[in-house]
């Protein structure tokens, strides 16, 4: 059994022990805690769809209750023009509503940062109460009530229900959090250049949070409508969606406990300080301080703790020895290389204001054969890649295989078989080494295919967090990552940066080897002049956006222009 | 509708200058200031308790803005020892906590029901046709444009000016030059508050004076300051006034006025789908 399916074991377990307490609970307390805890439980949702968006997504969403409102008008509507369906069917609908409302308002969010997405949905927040206010639910004003389903038409009987979808809808995060989806939102979150690296697609993983979000807060309002009957606009004020999200940031409600203790600390608190004779809305100033000091933490009460838990089982655990890299497997030649070009650039400019950082660039990458590209610092070797990768405008043109890749944003060109990695280590630090190839393999890859891409390059084991993972392993890890992709080139960018010199000169010959190993070809930019005399066969120098050089290596670094290039002047040989 | 428009001119006035803060909040110290407004609802409405306890309007108003610029000093405190060099989200999150923690201590102090505010400028200082341009009008937006002015020449002619960009652009630079960061970005809160307090209080008898509505006048004022894409301090400013002439002339139409605070969702949502049309990306490189 692997660790992963152990913990969904478990979490499976943890669940039915809950809801045979739960369904025990209403025998030990009153009317009056049950209707407290299930508003918990429903809090509990709006929490865990803030635990998706800004939790794992990372995107600032203020408005979790209007989407509930959403939800719970969707409910209201259907009472009051067909009271005859029944409730879960009614829920559903509410659920389905909040959904395109939730892609509305996340669509400015696409392309932007959270910040002016916490503006975004803000004033969304006070636009929904405000038509509320103005408009009420249906059938508000005639005094429909919304009708519980017949089966749970008590309080002790809708608690179990509220609970059953509660377990549902948490089952369902866990299970898409520890997925290619679960693991496509931390990506975004961390990094939008090195998600669309891995040829995911920024706009769809953000819209796709948002809209899970939206349908979980939505469901939320849907049951909020059966347990009061009666809807009205406070209930949903934007300063209870204030009051959630501060609490969500503090306790952690991307992690299911978190989700319930931030739900129950909703409900309860209020009601625990009125019977401490205390003022009821103290809590949401401890709520505001408490979301502070999460922040200055770094880290929420739940996540804190999960962090301290897995240090402690891992130094239980004997520290798991860096595999020593195997020599790289001789498989058999998959294609005789053509010598045909599988990536032509040709004549790229990119300007930045004033600076000419390409000055009509060109080079052709050969299929299967590692290319080098080098210059001295400020030669425009990165802006090239970030020009080809599709990560900064241009003009002139980029071929992949003969066809022309200029209109494709940088995710499609991932995805068509041009990647790349980054100077600087943008690896996703929350998911394990293994999940993190596993997003930029096309899906279906097999396990066995992914573990053998690692170890070629002598990469950790799968299952080690990457958080634990030095930053010159991390960067071999992501150019594991990107041969995982099947490319049919992959841009290097600076791959030795942080490795020692025997590291270096081993990353050479594995470098050297992966139009053997993966049919790719491969660009590599590096200052180590040695690496590149290994790993390469042809070498282009750029200068001041310039191409002043081209050919074998031993040709090119012995060429004047060149060595002036690197050294300011002429040297006598 | 013209008299219905330019009515709007002193909310316009307001979101003007939230909006010029805000932008001046983005760009010299790095955070989007959710709790600017909160903050002048303070210092607005213990001025208007002095006021009502036979308090004289000119000292009243006076101990109202130090009492915003002295709450704006202890969170410009809070972020600059905390959070100095956490990235923009993170600060900005701060600032929401900030907002609802002080909404709902404004409600405890003072109430949640709207008061009576008084007015430190009454009357109309001039008319077109039947319009009406009030004078708090006028105060309120001559005080934005100087402002906005104001700190546009001291950001480009003075020493203090030049120290406060270097620490908004380079912030650990600048402390390693000997510039002592966080007393400017503490000094910078303290001078926006103070400006955000008096603009509240003046607008304040035209608006729905509790605690809640004023604390969400930022939303506008945010909305103006997407308008000038958090960089232009002018665009900031006719954003501002043009969101309150549009709520103006939208309470002309009795049927639809209901929807004014409608306006500020749609403002954002068109100006980010057009501004963001294009790719961009989280970092340079």
């Amino acid at each position: 059994m692997s660790r992963a399916d152990r913990r969904t074991a478990l979490t499976a377990l943890a669940a039915v022990a809950a809801v045979a307490a739960v369904a025990l609970m209403p025998l030990v307390v009153d009317d009056y805690w049950t209707y407290l805890a299930t508003s918990a439980l429903i809090l509990g949702l709006v929490a865990a769809s803030i635990g998706v968006v800004t939790g794992r997504a990372g995107m600032l969403s203020l408005c979790q209750l209007s989407f509930a409102a959403v939800g719970a008008y969707g409910v209201a509507w259907c009472q009051a023009h067909a009271p005859g369906l029944p409730f879960v069917v009614k829920a559903l609908a509410g659920t389905l509503l909040a959904v395109p409302v939730g892609v509305l308002v996340g669509l400015p969010a696409l392309r932007l940062r959270g910040v002016n997405l916490a503006i975004v949905t803000l004033t969304f927040a006070v636009a929904v109460a405000a038509v509320l206010a103005d408009q009420g639910f249906p059938g508000a004003n005639s005094g429909t009530i919304v009708e519980r389903p017949g089966f749970a038409e008590t309080d002790p009987a809708y608690f179990r229900f509220v609970w059953v979808a509660f377990v549902i809808v948490a089952l369902l995060l866990a299970w898409a959090g520890r997925r290619r989806l679960g693991a496509a939102w931390l990506a975004v979150r961390q990094s939008e250049r090195a998600t669309a690296a891995l040829g995911l697609s920024v706009v769809r993983i953000k819209l796709g949070a948002f809209a899970v979000a939206a349908a979980v807060a939505g469901l939320a309002g849907a049951l909020s409508a059966g347990q009061t009957g009666v809807l009205t606009a406070a209930t949903f004020s934007p300063l209870a969606s204030l009051s959630v999200f501060a609490l969500a940031i503090f306790i952690g409600a991307q992690y299911p406990v978190g989700a319930v203790a931030a739900g129950a600390l909703v409900a309860f608190f209020p009601e625990i300080l009125r019977r401490l004779g205390l003022p009821q809305d103290l809590g949401d100033v401890l709520f505001a301080l408490g979301a502070i000091q999460a922040l200055s933490m770094g880290a929420s009460v739940v996540g804190r703790a999960r962090s301290a838990l897995a240090a402690r089982a891992a130094s239980r655990e004997a520290p798991a020895p860096a595999a020593p890299p195997p020599a790289p497997a001789r498989a058999p030649d998959r294609r005789r290389p053509s010598g045909a070009p599988v990536l032509e650039v040709d004549g790229l400019t990119v300007r930045f204001g004033a600076v000419v950082a390409l000055d009509g660039a060109s080079l052709t990458v050969p299929e299967a054969t590692v290319c080098g590209l080098i210059g001295p610092n400020g030669a425009g070797k990165s802006t090239m890649i970030d020009a080809v990768s599709g990560f900064t405008p241009y003009a002139g043109s980029v071929r992949l295989d003969g066809r022309a890749v200029d209109a494709l944003p940088a995710h499609r060109r991932a995805r068509a078989g041009l990647r790349r990695t980054f100077q600087h280590d943008r690896t996703i630090a929350a998911l394990r080494v293994g999940e993190y190839a596993r997003l930029a393999a096309p899906a279906g890859t097999a396990e066995r295919d992914i573990a053998e891409a690692l170890a070629f390059l002598g990469c950790p084991a799968p299952e080690v967090p990457l958080e634990r993972v030095d930053v010159g392993a991390r960067r071999l890890v992501e150019l594991a990552a990107a041969l995982c992709g099947r490319p049919r080139v992959v841009l290097v960018d600076e791959p030795a940066a942080g490795l020692a010199e025997a590291e270096s000169r081993d990353l050479a010959e594995r470098l050297a080897a992966i139009p053997e190993r993966f049919g790719a070809a491969a660009l590599v930019v590096d200052h180590d002049m040695e690496l590149v005399q290994r790993a390469c066969a042809h070498v282009t120098v750029l200068d001041f956006g310039r191409v002043i050089g081209e050919g074998s290596p031993a040709e090119v670094l012995s060429t004047p222009d060149v060595v002036a290039a690197y050294l300011g002047e002429a040297v006598p040989a | 509708m013209l008299q219905s428009t330019v009515a709007g001119l002193t909310s316009g006035g307001a979101y003007a200058l939230l909006g010029v803060c805000a932008v001046l909040m983005y760009r010299m110290v790095g955070v989007v200031h959710f709790a600017q407004a909160a903050v002048a609802t303070f210092g607005t409405l213990v001025a208007a308790e002095l006021f009502h306890d036979g308090m004289a309007i000119a000292p009243a108003a006076a101990i109202g803005v130090a009492i915003g610029a002295g709450l704006s000093l202890l969170l410009g405190a809070v972020m600059a020892i905390w959070f100095a060099q956490a990235p923009i989200e993170v600060r900005s999150t701060v600032a929401i906590a900030m907002l609802l923690g002080l909404l709902t201590v404004g409600s405890r102090l003072f109430g949640g029901s709207p008061r009576e505010m008084p007015d430190p400028y009454p009357g109309a200082a001039f008319r077109i046709g039947d319009a009406v341009v009030t004078t708090s009008a006028l105060v309120v937006i001559a005080f934005t444009v100087a402002l906005a002015a104001g700190v546009g020449l001291l950001l480009a002619r003075t020493r203090f000016g030049v120290l406060v960009r270097a620490q908004s652009e380079r912030p650990v630079t600048a402390e390693l030059l000997g510039i002592r960061v966080r007393a400017l970005s503490v000094a910078v809160w303290t001078g926006v508050g103070a400006a955000a307090t008096f603009g509240v209080f003046v607008v304040a008898p035209t608006r729905p004076s509790d605690v809640t509505s004023l604390s969400l006048l930022i939303l506008p004022g945010l909305a103006a300051a997407l308008i000038g894409l958090f960089r232009h301090v002018w665009v900031a400013l006719a954003g501002g006034l043009a969101i309150g002439l549009a709520e103006g002339l939208l309470t002309h139409f009795g049927s639809v006025s209901a929807y004014r605070q409608v306006i500020p969702f749609a403002v954002v949502l068109v100006v980010l789908l057009w501004s963001q049309r294009r790719e961009v990306w989280d970092v340079a490189r």
